[in-house]
């Protein structure tokens, strides 16, 4: 339980932390505008001022709601592995690999060492954090997902590549730490793709991200076989687990009950694969059902996962039920 | 004992320089062209993809599954009693397949047999067919039938063997079924067994293949090696004890090495993937061993890397040739 942490580094969050997982959907201006800057019919400047438009609606968004901890619905970044692989040396890209139906992508392939030529994501996350009161997590990409998300022609080894991440993203949070950043989320969504590569070097590999960092870490797992890396996942060297429960039933609420969930959770209330806007009453009870197997102090409550692929009235809708749903839960605990 | 060279499934259907698959399927997307049109494309990018493998220098080769939107959906798409709903991950890959919705009971409404009878038309060496097996198509689905899921296994297993039958029909010699979803779940053995007993019963002349990936096979291999297949095929490079494990109990059947990774783009060192395959060839009692990619490589690498992959393939399967 790491309220106390939280408290040392002067976050005075109440009970059931509201949260999101980190993106939200692009406004349609934005959306048009990406399209004229990859066609080169617009200059980067002009974008990074719709970047900063939609981010400040989206602030705005989360403090109307409530939210305690905010994002910033990661406006500026496509994809969570493509962005820092580009902005890092060691890549280069691929020929087209197909992601479904008839969508193709370039997948950076990892040829040499891998390097940061600085801070990354610090320069934006003052500039966000600037534009509020709330606290703003910082974000990476964790170094497993990472490592599987990418071609690796360089490093001899699955682990090899995954280190050499870990190293490359200990950098990155370090700066953000520096920046000011209390609360950093690691997202691995990718941890469970092969459960034996966990105890393996998934779990080094964090440690070596999070390692005497002074700040409150949450790692966000995803479309996961949690079957067959719980309880083994709770050695990752983080304070909170942000975790989908929604999309699959609050079927892990049944692992927790075999083996006590021993850290803090950010519990998936609204599953982001569906459009249907879940009942205030339906996200309440998911909550409920949390409550009877993990302790108050441990739950913060978000989003299963981005909702940046659900349209914004969507997105808000989802939001919205979280928010109502937790004040109400609030006042019964306080009580 | 003979080696060949094969693929394993899919080959990529657009490189940099040839996107007509992708062009005419935007086309069709936005109805700027018809069906018709459309599969005339499929069949070019099909016959280019089997002259490719042939290229590459494989003695088998697969249509390239150039039709398949992908390997669940292609099954199910073709079935009444079924819908196809929104996007899933497939196993731990960066591929997304739509997930079939069961509504009630299924049955086909055309044969695959159709595709093999293009390919086989223009290939100038043998063409593999490849099914996703009904294990896996059913841990997929979405089962809303009254069906529970050993009975919806069931009911693939029979479409399937309807399926396997028809090739037959149709001349073919080689049909895989791939059953990735087995080894996430090896307490459904059973399961499996049943319904790879009814395909076997409906191969006639084929030479039956079961293929997993995406998974270490060695906790399942003593089990696997008594179903009534002929070819067994594995995912090596999950699973670094499978060549000592093979080499220690031996193999009464053909065996399929995917051997090749075909999730990286990095190429295979030839002289470790032919001391696997010599460590393996004395324990295989069948007739016949495959060299392949470890799995399908049309949605994880990018053309030219698969033909590249393909040639490795081709190469290493000579040299153990000549080890023998
Ligand atoms: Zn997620």
């Amino acid at each position: 339980m790491s309220r106390s942490k939280l408290k040392k580094l002067g976050l005075n969050l109440p009970i059931l932390p509201m949260t999101s997982v980190g993106s939200f959907p692009k406004p349609p201006y934005l959306l048009e505008a990406r399209k004229k800057f990859a066609a080169k019919q617009m200059k980067h400047a002009d974008l990074r001022e719709l970047e900063i438009r939609a981010t400040r609606e989206w602030i705005r968004k989360q403090e109307s709601l409530g939210i305690d901890v905010m994002v910033d619905g990661e406006m500026y970044r496509g994809d969570m592995v493509a962005y820092f692989a580009e902005n890092w040396e060691g890549f280069k890209t691929s020929g087209l690999v197909r992601s479904y139906g008839n969508r193709y992508y370039r997948k950076p392939i990892i040829v040499g060492e891998v390097k940061a030529k600085g801070p990354l994501t610090v320069d934006w996350w003052k500039f966000v954090q600037s534009l509020t009161e709330m606290p703003l997590k910082g974000m990476v990409t964790g170094p497993y997902t990472m490592m599987d998300w990418l071609f690796n022609e360089y490093y001899p080894t699955r682990r090899d590549a995954c280190l050499a991440m870990a190293k490359v993203i200990r950098g990155e949070v370090k700066s953000l730490v520096k920046a000011g950043a209390k609360i950093i989320q690691i997202d691995e969504p990718a941890i469970s793709a092969r459960p034996e590569e966990l105890p393996e070097f998934a779990i080094e590999a964090m440690k070596d991200v999070t390692k005497g960092i002074d700040a409150y870490f949450i790692t966000h797992i995803c479309y996961g076989a949690f079957e067959f890396i719980y309880p083994e996942m709770l050695k990752l060297s983080v304070d909170n687990f942000d975790l989908e429960m929604s999309n699959s039933g609050l079927d892990l609420l049944k692992l927790f009950k075999k083996h006590p969930f021993t850290k803090d959770i950010s519990f998936g209330v609204t599953d982001i694969h569906t459009h249907v806007i879940e009942s205030n009453e339906l996200v309440e009870q998911r909550i409920r059902s949390a409550l009877e197997v993990l302790k108050p102090e441990q739950v913060w409550v978000d989003p299963d996962c981005g909702l940046k692929t659900r349209t914004t009235e969507e997105a808000i809708g989802k939001l919205k039920a979280i928010s109502v749903a937790v004040k109400k839960i609030r006042r019964e605990l306080e009580a | 004992m003979e080696l060949k060279a094969a693929n394993n499934g899919s080959y990529p259907r657009i490189s940099d320089d040839d996107q007509r698959h992708r062009q005419a399927y935007a086309k069709l997307d936005s109805k700027e062209i018809a069906w018709d049109d459309f599969e005339k494309v499929q069949d070019e990018v099909t016959r280019d993809a089997i002259e490719e493998q042939a290229k590459a220098g494989l003695d088998i080769v697969t249509d390239g599954q150039i039709r398949w939107y992908d390997p669940v959906s292609h099954i199910a798409r073709n079935l009444e009693g079924c819908e196809i709903n929104g996007l899933l991950r497939f196993f731990d890959t960066n591929f997304y397949f739509r997930q079939p919705v069961i509504k009630g009971k299924i049955s086909r409404r055309d044969s695959l047999a159709k595709e093999y009878r293009f390919a086989s038309g223009v290939s100038s060496k043998p063409v593999k067919q490849v099914i996703t097996g009904p294990y896996t198509e059913a841990k997929l689905s979405i089962n809303n039938s009254k069906a529970d899921f050993r009975a919806l296994v069931d009911e693939f297993a029979k479409v399937i063997a309807q399926e396997v039958k028809d090739l037959a029909g149709a001349g073919a010699k080689f049909v895989q079924i791939d059953e990735p979803a087995i080894l996430k779940k090896p307490a459904d053995f059973a399961i499996l067994e049943k319904a790879v007993k009814k395909i076997s019963a409906a191969k006639g002349g084929i030479e039956l293949s079961l293929c997993t990936y995406f998974g270490d096979a060695a906790p399942l291999y003593k089990k696997l090696v008594t179903l009534p297949v002929d070819t067994l095929s594995f995912d090596f490079t999950y699973s670094p004890s499978l060549p000592d494990l093979i080499a220690e109990k031996g193999c009464e059947k053909n065996l399929g090495l995917g051997i090749i990774d075909g999730r990286n783009t990095r190429l295979d060192d030839k002289d470790n993937v032919l001391a696997k395959i010599v460590k393996i060839m004395p324990a295989v009692e069948g007739e016949t061993i495959y060299i392949m990619p470890s799995c399908g490589i049309g949605d994880y690498l990018p053309r030219g890397t698969a033909f590249k992959k393909l040639q490795i393939v081709a190469e290493t399967t000579e040299k153990a040739r000549q080890m023998k």
